[in-house]
């Protein structure tokens, strides 16, 4: 009983002395490690397939006297290099949606806020148009009509993403727009896009930064869906929605197709999931 | 429980006859019927409409729930050889142009009015009238009832494998429109008891059936598109039948007591056509390489160990026409050097589509095998739509299907595929074309075996496509079901079917 008691004590001393969210960074920080490096290390073409190792068990050794550490795939590729090369996938596609989202959102946004009047009935109108859609399905239709290539994806799921960056950051320079420093600025004739990028834009940066972190981990998980649904990236680029997807079929006999990949995916997106909600509480708390 | 071709009468008996001698271990006299005479199946495609004669004729469902309720003129029982269903005898004449059948006695609907060869003729005009899939088998025939058990079908030229072709025409009343097939009248085993498009089709028993009346009081077939719920509801025994499973699925099957499972030959083979009017792969030696450059033993044995058997010739050994080749034997090195002579363009990147996924692994195999020799291809799964318009269209490079025979006659299959007026495979050969048109204008069995042995050869030879693989089709059902009619073509047959009390 007194164990008991004393464990949250400990537990509370423990997370004070490490800032919090150092776990979860750690561990993106393993993710991002494992797709800059891990090619360098474990070789794997999706291309070239090895019928007579199909569905080795983890811990097993091909043919070619290769070691299998995570077993083998229905077609005998490699689980470990389609996991390595699955995160480099992920990682490129989750940055360059944040990235390219984040950019267009910011923009668009603090612009409908500080200039209000027309540019922002015209952005406000086409967000609320956007987000009569669930983005996913958007996503979907756009990634359906044209071919399946890694360009089409990060487009297909930018096109929802940025809304959520526009809405936070005109939300931010609709306030900031009546402080006494930026009104000072614009008395003594600040040209309105440096007034924007100077004293508004600074401001804006900290809770979007907060925003990535979350929407990075919607991202990863939207490509996974995609690619689970065969609308994703086309079948010689690795993902590990496309992974699970194929594994479906053998959930009954080889569990590692689909639960490596699966485990890989929901340990990134929990991960950047936690540290968005630390950055949020941080960067916007100090905001006031 | 023996494999027995789809047969109504004779098969049928026979193989309720095992099963009884098989069971009679628990009881002395045989198996005790369950009380409950209910069946369900699990279908893989959707049942979406039940006219058989139009659009959706050659449709896999409404192949299938045809086959219950309707009748056909004759059956297949074997290469060229057939049992007659509502044809009690049929004759040709001289040169096989002219076919007359004769209908049995008795013959009635399932609402009890007379079924006459006035119905048949009606309905061979009606596929003609609606230019179907299946009409495309009965192109300037016409059909005429003399009297009311004679119906004489007029080809316009000689058609030995009239036969075969009239394998999926099924008999209905003859003044049906588009608004019958909700509910329809048919003198087949069983009649729709109730209809649910792309879900369920319930049957009963129709009382009027010209052959024995089947003993299942319900026949359920439910679709179930998806292998893993379908193998679970097997495994759970909510559905007692199921076919065309994935070879890993079968391996899982087997160990299971419950189930009783057997892959039957089918006249199916795997079939990689090469685009003969694709530049680069438009001469023979580097079709031939390509072919080469693949281990398909290795694919055969890991892939498809249950329901694959390396091929020899283009059809199944099964069809009438089928004459054996030399094996392709693989040798990466050879083929890698023999393109390289042909002067073949390694910087091509060849288009390989596929549209059922359960081609996805082995087009991936094949793809590996001929990228290790430097050949580029993209492996391209398309929709179902858009893979027919392309495949129509020859928009690609390499495509893969399992391509029969039916009515077990090259024909269908050779005949209608490879002319070169059929644009089906970008290959244009004189002398094939003349040895299928000598094939299809003569009725002497001898003498179109001859002709289709060399056109095989040719096709062969010529490597219009990779035929690597013979197919069986693989069907697990409940112990507990006895008298199931396995069929090649994943049509089997529901009306002997018993169940029997569970020990």
């Amino acid at each position: 009983m007194t164990k008991l008691l004393t464990t949250p004590a400990r537990t509370r001393r423990s997370t004070r002395g490490l800032p919090q969210g150092t776990i979860p960074a750690i561990i993106i920080g393993l993710y991002v490690l494992v797709a800059v490096i891990g090619p360098m290390f474990v070789f794997y073409d999706p291309v070239i397939t090895s019928v007579g190792d199909r569905l080795l068990p983890p811990g097993s050794v091909s043919a070619a006297g290769e070691p299998r550490p995570l077993g083998t795939d229905g077609v005998g590729r490699d689980m470990l290099g389609q996991l390595i090369y699955g995160a480099r996938t992920s990682l490129i596609i989750g940055v360059s949606v944040v990235g390219i989202s984040a950019v267009v959102g910011v923009l668009l946004g603090t612009m409908a806020g500080y200039f209000s009047g027309w540019a922002d009935v015209s952005i406000s109108r086409l967000i609320d148009v956007l987000l009569a859609f669930p983005g996913i399905l958007l996503a979907i239709i756009i990634a359906g009509v044209l071919d399946r290539s890694m360009l089409v994806v990060i487009l297909a799921l930018s096109v929802a993403n940025w809304i959520g960056f526009a809405r936070l950051s005109r939300g931010i320079a609709l306030s900031f727009r009546e402080r006494p420093w930026v009104d000072a600025a614009r008395l003594v004739g600040v040209p309105s896009p440096l007034l924007l990028l100077r004293h508004i834009i600074p401001f804006v940066i900290g809770p979007v930064a907060a925003l990535a972190t979350t929407e990075f981990a919607l991202a990863i998980l939207s490509e996974a869906g995609l690619s689970f649904l065969g609308l994703g990236l086309p079948p010689s680029s690795v993902s590990w929605g496309q992974t699970i997807a194929i594994g479906r079929s053998y959930l009954g006999s080889a569990w590692w197709v689909s639960a490596f990949p699966g485990i890989a995916l929901s340990g990134l997106v929990i991960s950047a999931g936690l540290l968005g909600d630390r950055l949020t509480a941080r960067l916007t708390g100090d905001r006031r | 429980m023996p494999i027995t071709f789809r047969t109504r009468l004779m098969a049928g008996a026979a193989a309720i006859v095992t099963a009884a001698s098989l069971a009679a271990c628990t009881t002395t006299s045989g198996p005790t019927l369950a009380e409950d005479q209910e069946l369900a199946v699990g279908v893989q495609y959707p049942i979406e409409n039940l006219d058989p004669h139009g659009a959706s004729s050659q449709d896999a469902g409404t192949q299938l729930a045809a086959e219950a309720i309707f009748s056909q003129l004759v059956n297949t029982v074997g290469p060229g050889k057939f049992e007659g269903e509502l044809a009690e005898s049929w004759e040709p004449n001289d040169d096989a142009s002219v076919w007359t059948f004769t209908l049995r006695d008795g013959l009635t609907f399932s609402d009890d009015s007379p079924l006459t060869s006035a119905d048949v003729a009606a309905s061979f005009e009606r596929v003609l009238a609606l230019a179907g899939p299946l009409s495309s088998n009965f192109k300037g025939f016409t059909v005429a009832a003399p009297d009311d058990k004679t119906v004489v079908f007029t080809a316009p030229g000689p058609e030995p494998a009239l036969l075969g072709k009239l394998q999926l025409f099924v008999v209905t009343p003859a003044d049906v429109d588009e608004n019958s097939f909700g509910e329809p009248i048919g003198s087949g085993p069983f009649v729709v008891d109730e209809f649910v498009p792309g879900s369920t089709l319930r049957l009963v028993p129709n009382p009027n059936y010209w052959g024995e009346e089947p003993t299942l009081d319900v026949l359920e077939l439910r679709t179930i598109p998806e292998i893993a719920a379908r193998m679970t509801a097997l495994q759970t025994g909510e559905i007692q039948v199921a076919w065309g499973m994935p070879d890993d699925q079968v391996a899982m099957l087997r160990e299971n007591a419950d189930l009783q499972v057997e892959a039957i030959e089918t006249n199916a083979v795997m079939t990689m056509w090469m685009n003969s009017s694709t530049p680069a792969i438009a001469d023979p030696a580097v079709r031939r390489a390509l072919w080469q450059a693949v281990d398909f033993e290795t694919i055969i044995t890991s892939l498809f160990p249950e329901t694959g058997s390396p091929a020899d010739s283009v059809v199944a050994p099964t069809v009438l026409g089928y004459a054996p080749q030399e094996p392709v034997a693989y040798d990466p090195d050879a083929a890698k050097e023999a393109l390289e002579d042909a002067g073949f363009d390694f910087s091509t990147t060849l288009r390989f589509q596929y549209s059922q996924p359960q081609f996805a692994e082995v087009t991936q195999a094949v793809a590996s095998d001929l990228a290790k020799i430097g050949v580029k291809v993209d492996v391209l799964e398309k929709e179902q739509a858009v893979f027919l318009e392309d495949l129509l269209a020859l928009n690609w490079d390499i495509n893969i299907q399992m391509i029969g025979s039916q009515g077990f006659d090259a024909a269908t299959n050779v005949g209608r595929l490879y002319p070169c007026a059929a644009h089906r495979t970008g290959y244009c050969n004189e002398e094939l074309d003349a040895l299928l048109a000598s094939a299809g204008s003569t009725g002497d069995v001898e003498k179109r075996e001859e002709y289709y042995a060399q056109a095989i050869e040719i096709i062969w030879n010529d490597a219009v496509g990779m035929y690597p693989m013979f197919t069986r089709l693989a069907y697990a059902w409940n112990k507990n079901v006895d008298g199931l009619v396995l069929a090649p073509d994943g049509r089997p047959g529901f009306a002997s079917v018993t169940i029997s009390a569970s020990n």
